[in-house]
């Protein structure tokens, strides 16, 4: 019998007869799937853009930022506990938080100029403890990080990130070297390892060019850079969990902490490396509804077009049906054919739709500043979704084409 | 016997009114016969060779086709029937227009699954048995009537038929080209097709070695039995 690679060369050559029609008939299929594609492709990007950050943080890290409070808010809260993180909090969490293997480091984060010689850059000044290095990971590339002793000493010592040593000291040797910072003298200890950044357009959270860091004893950095509100005021805690599966119980355990020492004011927040997935998701879910939405509707409306157009095709070519049947082809035979024709003029505009979808998530991360990715589920999903429709609305021309009675389309 | 038929009979309804296209023919065709059917426009000629080429069952009556009993055929049953047994010649050629020469030629041996080298030398070797060796690739549209038939013929003969049908093959052809028809017929049946063919013309029936008129749905007159049969 019949074979099913003979049936789509049949397939194509029926197609190739009306070329730019069965191509405008596709249109819809074309900006289905592009939709679909362009879709999937934004929401890739969002996901590996919160995959990527994570990665950076650490999947076991926890960070509890401060939330500046402002307005009412403030006033509700007070001056006395509308004070954002301390470095009271950090100590207070080591104390309260019981759990094996946990490994606190404060942050406070300040801007300033770093000058040695004559040259001179931006640096993130970051005030933190030894624990901090280990909790990132991030890794000396030369020197040492900070020492408990530099801590309990206040020393001015610092630590500097790949970028600013680049910058200040070219390929030469920082270690030991005397420099500023803001309008004190500092002694360099160390230097860090270059840390690949995340590029991304779509920062769930922004991220500082860890690079440009400048690392020094927390509490040197509380004395040398006061924040003006309050002497212990802090930006970040970070927190290393060991055990993932302890992280859902620490964060349990900080915050009531938190809320107890901060009078329930909610002027921290707590960011956890799943919210920040279940976060990038919430973003694209408005965005998927609605071109999910589109693309439902022009697969639909693209699908009834190209069932007109095959019904239009059945019609033209009921001679040549007939002339099949007569010759031996049985209805199965014919509905095949007709069946593929449509599923291959759905595939062709499949294709152009992917590639259609490809340039639209080009244009949505060029304009909107949205990361896109290519996902392979994507282009699966959309070559599945066209067979669908190809499918679906070419069983009925196909099945009339099928039922044609052999005497009466040689007849016409 | 290729063919016996009895009482056969068709019966198209076009609304609320039957029309009765054969009102019972009984005929039989021996292997390697040659057969013209003439008769009236509308007197049943296409439909009778319909439903000796197992296009479709009768309303009533048998056939028996190399001793099988067609009418309890299902529909694939029917197109596997037409596929091996059958070559069909049609008046307006019908050949596929987006396929070549040599394509169309293949195109039964597709539906039997004759595989591709087979299918193709079979179909080139009758191609120039009909004269048409050098026109293998050439698109229907390019090809004159009297080739566009010869190539339809060669279609027909490309699963090795038991039966020939032709409806009006030369209608549509001048009666020079007509002529070269014909005698390509006649060729084939001296090789041994048994050639069962509707015409209008006297000129073409005069091919035949047997005739057969028809008039009303009814055979009047065959020149086989000699006798005229109940009017
Ligand atoms: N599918 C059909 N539906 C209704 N009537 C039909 C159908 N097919 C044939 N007929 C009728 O049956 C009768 C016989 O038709 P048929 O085509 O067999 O005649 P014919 O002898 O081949 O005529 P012609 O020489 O004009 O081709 C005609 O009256 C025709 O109108
Ligand atoms: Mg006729």
């Amino acid at each position: 019998m019949l074979n099913l690679g003979d049936t789509i060369a049949m397939s194509v050559k029926g197609l190739v007869q009306h070329r730019l029609r069965t191509l405008l008939s596709t249109l819809g299929i074309i900006f289905g799937v592009a939709a679909v594609i362009s879709m999937m492709s934004v929401g890739e990007g969002a996901r590996r853009a919160a995959i990527a950050q994570i990665k950076l943080l650490g999947t076991n890290n926890i960070r509890i930022r401060e939330l500046p409070l402002a307005g009412k808010e403030l006033e509700k809260a007070g001056p006395r506990y509308g004070r954002g993180l301390t470095h009271d909090d950090a100590s207070l969490l080591r104390q309260g938080i019981p759990v094996r293997s946990v490994t606190f480091a404060p942050l406070k984060i300040s801007a300033a100029d770093v000058r040695h010689g004559g040259r001179q850059g931006g640096a993130n000044v970051i005030g933190t403890s030894p624990e901090y290095a280990a909790i990132t990971d991030f890794r000396v590339a030369a020197g040492r990080f900070l020492s408990p002793l530099d801590l309990a000493d206040n020393k001015t010592v610092c630590v500097l990130g790949a970028e600013i040593k680049e910058e200040l000291f070219g390929r030469g040797d920082a270690i030991d070297a005397e420099l500023r910072i803001g309008d004190g003298w500092y002694t360099v200890v160390g230097v860090m390892e270059p840390k690949q950044l995340y590029q991304g357009k779509t920062p769930i959270l922004k991220l500082r060019n860890i690079n440009r860091d400048v690392y020094v004893p927390i509490n040197t950095a509380l004395w040398r850079f006061p924040a003006g509100r309050d002497p212990f005021a802090i930006n970040e805690i970070a927190i290393r969990v060991a055990d993932e599966r302890n992280i859902l119980d620490v964060v349990r355990l900080a915050r009531e902490v938190l809320d107890r020492q901060h009078r329930g004011v909610g002027d921290y927040e707590i960011i956890i490396p799943e919210e920040l997935l279940a976060q990038a998701r919430e973003t694209q879910r408005l965005f998927n509804m609605v071109i999910g939405a589109i693309a439902g509707i022009s697969l639909v409306v693209g699908g009834i077009g190209i069932m007109n157009i095959m019904l239009a095709n059945v019609s033209e070519r009921t001679r040549e049906i007939g002339v099949r049947r007569a010759i031996g082809a049985r209805q199965k035979d014919i509905m095949l054919q007709f069946l593929i024709e449509t599923v291959l003029v759905c595939l062709a505009g499949g294709v152009i739709g992917i590639l259609l979808g490809f340039a639209m998530g080009g244009l949505i991360s060029l304009y909107a500043k949205w990361e896109t990715a290519f996902s392979l589920a994507g282009v699966l999903a959309a070559f599945g979704t066209a067979a669908a429709v190809g499918i679906v609305f070419g069983l009925f021309p196909a099945r009339r084409a099928a039922r044609l009675d052999p005497v009466q389309a040689l007849r016409l | 016997m290729l063919i016996e038929t009895g009482d056969l009979r068709m019966v198209y309804q076009v609304g609320a009114t039957p029309v009765h296209a054969l009102t019972g023919v009984a005929i039989t065709v021996d292997h390697g016969e040659f057969v013209v059917i003439t008769g009236a426009s509308g007197s049943g000629k296409s439909t009778l060779l319909n439903l000796l080429g197992c296009l479709e069952r009768p309303s009533g009556g048998w056939y028996r086709l190399e001793g099988k009993q067609v009418e309890a055929l299902d529909d694939d049953q029917l197109s596997r029937f037409r596929n091996q047994k059958i070559g069909f010649v049609f008046q307006t050629f019908n050949l596929i227009p987006q396929y070549n020469v040599v394509e169309n030629v293949e195109l039964p041996l597709i539906y039997r699954g004759v595989e591709k080298g087979a299918r193709r030398a079979r179909s080139l070797k009758i191609l120039e048995q009909v004269g048409l060796g050098d026109k293998i690739e050439h698109r229907p549209s390019e090809l004159s009537g009297g080739e566009a038939q010869r190539v339809a013929i060669a279609r027909a003969l490309a699963v090795e038929p038991v039966l020939l049908l032709a409806d009006e093959p030369t209608g549509n052809l001048d009666s020079r080209t007509g002529t070269g028809i014909m005698e390509l017929f006649s060729d084939l049946n001296r090789q041994g097709a048994t050639v069962i063919l509707v015409t209008h013309s006297q000129e073409v029936a005069g091919y035949g070695r047997r005739t057969i008129e028809m008039r009303d749905g009814r055979i009047i007159h065959d020149s086989a039995t000699g006798e005229n049969q109940r009017c």
